[in-house]
């Protein structure tokens, strides 16, 4: 028996110290009560000035207690469930768990076998969605891209229903409208198995946006109503930049960030106690050469690991951002950005980590960068595993059994262990130079479009059932003749 | 190929050591000579598991434990093997060159090596070149494999091999180096016949140098 005995099962790692989150969350609390948020939405303004909230025109300001008592409420953890019923491809959404997937909405497409700069097309997201349901690494799914090749008012629902055909991990959404938004929600309704099943068992969480700084706008609004109404767990994450549409200071993103959240979370509460609700965004900097919304900065790994920590302390899931670059190619640059915002978001216990996947500063998507980050992410998962001591893996009795000038190969301590002890790239070369030469000298570049077509080749997921495409394709039919006439 | 066979091989593809000497006699009892056990039961599992290590399917201390495996029925078999006169693929003498005292590569290489039918003398490891030279004209063996880690001790090779040369025993021997600083350019240039990577390669190596 080991007694008064302390161990790590993971790696530790913390920015903020326990007064530094107090000051922030209360920070925050105060912007709420004493700047306000801007509310362009009747409704959402009437449940905020039911609550106690002091409204006026669009201005609401937030006491402290309200959102207090909407902590109170909702949940610090909950799962999305696989459509096929594989438990493996649930995600648990809460402390302590980290799950990685790409991003949405990007203009452009590096095309998946050619990598030619491109729209993103409506097969792309079939593409986008086998490719992440083989990934090992990627746990939750979002398109890459925006279709340019259908309706456009209409991309953001044949996006959701070929991604939902194509994998059977759990997929965040975002849609244009109220209208598209409920179209998803149908198509995931139907995937289900009914509302009723979706309700106990939902297999996508929706993604709205706040503008900053500290604005809800109509839209916005809308959805996260419909969300609350429906109890459909739902991110309400902005995208500030330092420097532009944030201070330029961490601490200061850090307090309108949160703001720009927990105002959320006061009127899906409101609406319904317990609904899902995760906070955070993408709190990065503006560059101040470019003015692009910089997706590789060191300060976006710093400030989403300190968000992360935010977000924990206040008892909530958090959406946070790794596995993304500023590179136009999946180049040095990417390989550097990927890896460390990765291992900041894996550190820090990122919850959701999206925009593994994205390179021009979220301007095109890609499944090479998606396919590369994908092995950095199994690089950090083991590093976070940390080190085990027992007396297993202190191993005193094999080394007594080698001794000095022996060696460990083929004892039955090293065939019991190595498999879980060691990582086993699938990307990385670790080669002699004369089989890296007979393999044709491949790059990494060239290994991750390996990998990517070989997927493309042979990976099948799970199909639907004849009965639920059928009832995608009316819910299609019927948001098309909506714009007939 | 008969099911004792077929358990023998896949005892070595999956490293069951312990199964080994059972199944051996097993076979033996069936009527079975010890040069079918070898060739159509040891030899075809032990090319299963170098396969498998190419395609990175299998690791080196699975192939270890393989070679274990052969190693335990080639116990059983090698005093009938003699008997008999069977003929073995081929003679290696391997060894450590003279300085360096790192001896699991070239240990992994003999193991591999007897799992392709090969009879193995192992000189140990820091072996002068003069040792050999006496192992050559003692064993009269088809190759001479050395292994070096360190770029230090690599030199030896050079001098073994001119060792060799000095007692007219160069074109008596095909010669086969490997180590982690080791290249096929440094092969060249110190007038050996080869390198290899890798084990499994010095064993793919060696059978195509008795077969050609």
């Amino acid at each position: 028996m080991r007694v008064n005995y302390q161990t790590n099962s993971a790696v530790q790692f913390q920015i903020l110290t326990d007064d530094q989150r107090q000051e922030i969350f209360r920070s925050a609390l105060q912007v709420m009560e004493h700047t306000g948020i801007e509310v362009h939405n009747e409704e959402a303004l009437s449940v905020l000035k039911a609550q106690g909230a002091a409204v006026e025109g669009t201005r609401a300001r937030i006491p402290g207690y309200l959102v207090q008592r909407a902590l109170s409420t909702a949940p610090s953890m909950f799962t999305v469930y696989s459509r096929e019923g594989n438990t493996a491809k649930n995600i648990t959404i809460g402390p302590n768990h980290i799950n990685y997937g790409p991003g949405p909405t990007c203009p452009n497409f590096r095309d998946a076998r050619t990598n030619e700069r491109r729209k993103y097309l409506r097969r792309d997201a079939t593409d986008v969605a086998r490719v992440c349901d083989a990934l090992p690494n990627i746990d939750f799914v979002e398109s890459l891209g925006t279709i340019n090749d259908v309706n456009i008012d209409l991309a953001d629902v044949y996006e959701f229903a070929d991604m939902i055909a194509n994998t059977g991990k759990p997929i965040v959404a975002w849609s244009y409208t109220l209208e598209t938004c409920r179209d998803i929600h149908q198509i995931a309704a139907a995937v289900a198995g009914g509302e009723d099943k979706l309700r106990q068992k939902p297999n996508y969480i929706f993604y709205a946006e706040p503008l900053s700084p500290l604005v809800s706008s109509r839209e916005a609004a809308d959805k996260l109503l419909y969300c609350s109404k429906h109890r459909i767990p739902i991110i309400y994450t902005p995208c500030p930049m330092c420097g532009g549409t944030a201070p330029t200071t961490s601490a200061g993103i850090l307090v309108t960030a949160m703001c720009e959240s927990l105002h959320g979370l006061v009127i899906s509460q409101a609406i319904s106690p317990g609904t899902p609700f995760v906070m955070g965004g993408v709190v990065s900097i503006m560059d101040m050469l470019s003015s692009v919304l910089a997706y590789g900065a060191p300060e976006l790994a710093l400030q989403s690991a300190a968000i992360t920590e935010m977000a924990r302390y206040v008892g909530l899931p958090v959406w946070s951002t790794a596995g993304c670059t500023d590179s136009k190619l999946v180049d040095e640059q990417a390989g550097i950005e990927s890896a460390l915002s990765i291992l900041l978001a894996g550190l820090s216990g990122a919850n959701l980590a999206h925009d593994v996947g994205f390179i021009e500063s979220a301007l095109t998507g890609s499944l090479q960068m998606a396919t590369m980050s994908d092995e950095i992410i199994g690089y950090v998962k083991r590093i976070l595993r940390g080190i085990e001591v027992t007396p297993e893996t202190l191993a005193t009795q094999v080394i007594q059994e080698v001794g000095p000038g022996g060696h460990y190969l083929g004892t039955d301590h090293t065939l019991g262990h190595f498999k879980t002890q060691f990582y086993f790239p699938q990307l990385m070369d670790r080669s002699r130079w004369e089989e890296w030469e007979a393999m044709g000298h491949p790059s990494m570049g060239d290994r991750v479009q390996m990998r990517v077509n070989d997927i493309l080749d042979t990976h099948e997921p799970a199909l639907l059932a004849p009965e639920v495409k059928k009832q995608i394709e009316d819910i299609l039919a019927k948001a098309e003749a909506r714009y007939r006439d | 190929m008969s099911d004792t066979l077929v358990q023998i091989s896949n005892a070595v593809i999956e490293g069951r050591v312990k199964d080994a000497p059972g199944l051996t006699h097993n076979a033996l009892q069936a009527g079975l000579t010890a040069k079918d056990i070898l060739d159509k039961g040891l030899m075809p599992g032990m090319d299963v598991v170098g396969a498998e290590f190419k395609k990175g399917k299998k690791f080196v201390p699975e192939v270890l434990l393989s070679a274990r495996t052969m190693q335990a029925s080639l116990d059983i078999l090698k005093p009938l093997l003699a008997e008999a006169g069977a003929k073995m693929t081929g003679k290696v003498v391997v060894g450590t060159v003279k300085g360096d005292l790192h001896d699991i590569g070239k240990n992994l290489v003999g193991m591999m090596l007897e799992g392709s039918g090969f009879e193995v003398v192992d000189l140990g490891k820091d072996v002068a070149p003069e040792k050999f030279v006496d192992a050559v004209k003692k064993e009269k063996p088809n190759i001479v494999a050395m292994s070096a880690l360190l770029t230090t001790t690599m030199r030896s090779m050079g001098h073994t091999v001119t060792a060799l040369k000095e007692a007219g025993l160069r074109d008596a021997v095909k010669i086969m180096i490997g180590g982690a600083p080791v290249t096929a350019d440094f092969a060249a240039q110190i007038g050996a016949d080869a390198y290899a990577p890798n084990a499994p390669a010095a064993a793919e190596l060696a059978k195509k140098f008795v077969s050609a």
